[in-house]
């Protein structure tokens, strides 16, 4: 049976973005620590979640360092578990 | 396994509204109890009080304390149980550094001492200030 290939339809509508790498990786980090609150506020929402790796760019195996250092800072209560912005 | 001496690091928070006298003897009582069950503390740092992220036992601060030391795994659960006897302290996590996180920490300290050689060895140089405000000609009138 012969298929064929259909050729990959053109993103013509998306913006082409740029590549984001993973920044720990680009700095060769080899632990991420919980105690460095400021560095971990980078990756979590304003309502004190999580920031997905697909969005930040974070590789796997930094993600998963990542999470359980900000579990820990939760811990804590360095970080919030949640929290509402002030209205 | 669990006699193998391994290296900890500890963070615990001190109820703030003691002083500072009395966050040294919840320091301290610490302390002790590592060094009774065949342990010994190597680094003990205060981050001093902050505020907490969400309330703890109806308290918005805290005084958090960092300890590491290196221990024997059965000297954990006496810690563990002298930490949720002692009343002033609100919460505690305790875990083993693994190699990576040793060797993540060596390199911050070498880090941090060749930065602090090289700030002593060369100060920054003074950057000739500008005057912060400068004559301006008086506009030319025709």
């Amino acid at each position: 049976m012969i298929t064929t290939r259909k050729p990959r339809r053109e993103k013509e509508n998306q913006i082409p973005r740029k590549k984001r790498t993973c920044r720990f990786c680009d700095a060769k980090e080899i632990y991420i620590d919980y105690k460095d609150e400021k560095r971990l506020q980078r990756f979590v929402t304003e309502q004190g979640k999580i920031i997905p790796k697909r969005i930040t760019g974070t590789c796997a195996k930094h993600q998963r360092q990542l999470v359980q250092a900000i579990k820990r800072a939760r811990h804590l209560a360095m970080l919030p578990f949640v929290s509402d912005a002030i209205r | 396994m669990d006699s193998a001496v391994k290296v900890y690091e500890s963070t615990f928070i001190v109820n703030a509204s003691l002083d500072d006298a009395q966050v040294d003897g919840v320091i301290a009582r610490v302390h002790d109890v590592i060094v009774k069950n065949g342990g010994a503390v190597t680094a003990t740092t205060k981050w001093g009080r902050k505020r907490l992220s969400y309330p703890i036992n109806k308290k918005t601060n805290g005084f958090y304390v960092n300890l590491e030391f290196t221990a024997p795994g059965t000297a954990l659960a006496p810690l563990e149980r002298s930490f949720q006897l002692d009343e002033m302290i609100l919460r505690t996590l305790t875990i083993a550094l693994d190699r990576k996180a040793i060797a993540a920490r060596a390199k911050a300290q070498a880090a941090a001492a060749a930065a602090a050689v090289a700030a002593a060895e060369t100060p920054a140089p003074v950057p000739a200030r500008e005057p912060l405000f400068k004559e301006v000609a008086p506009d030319k009138k025709p």
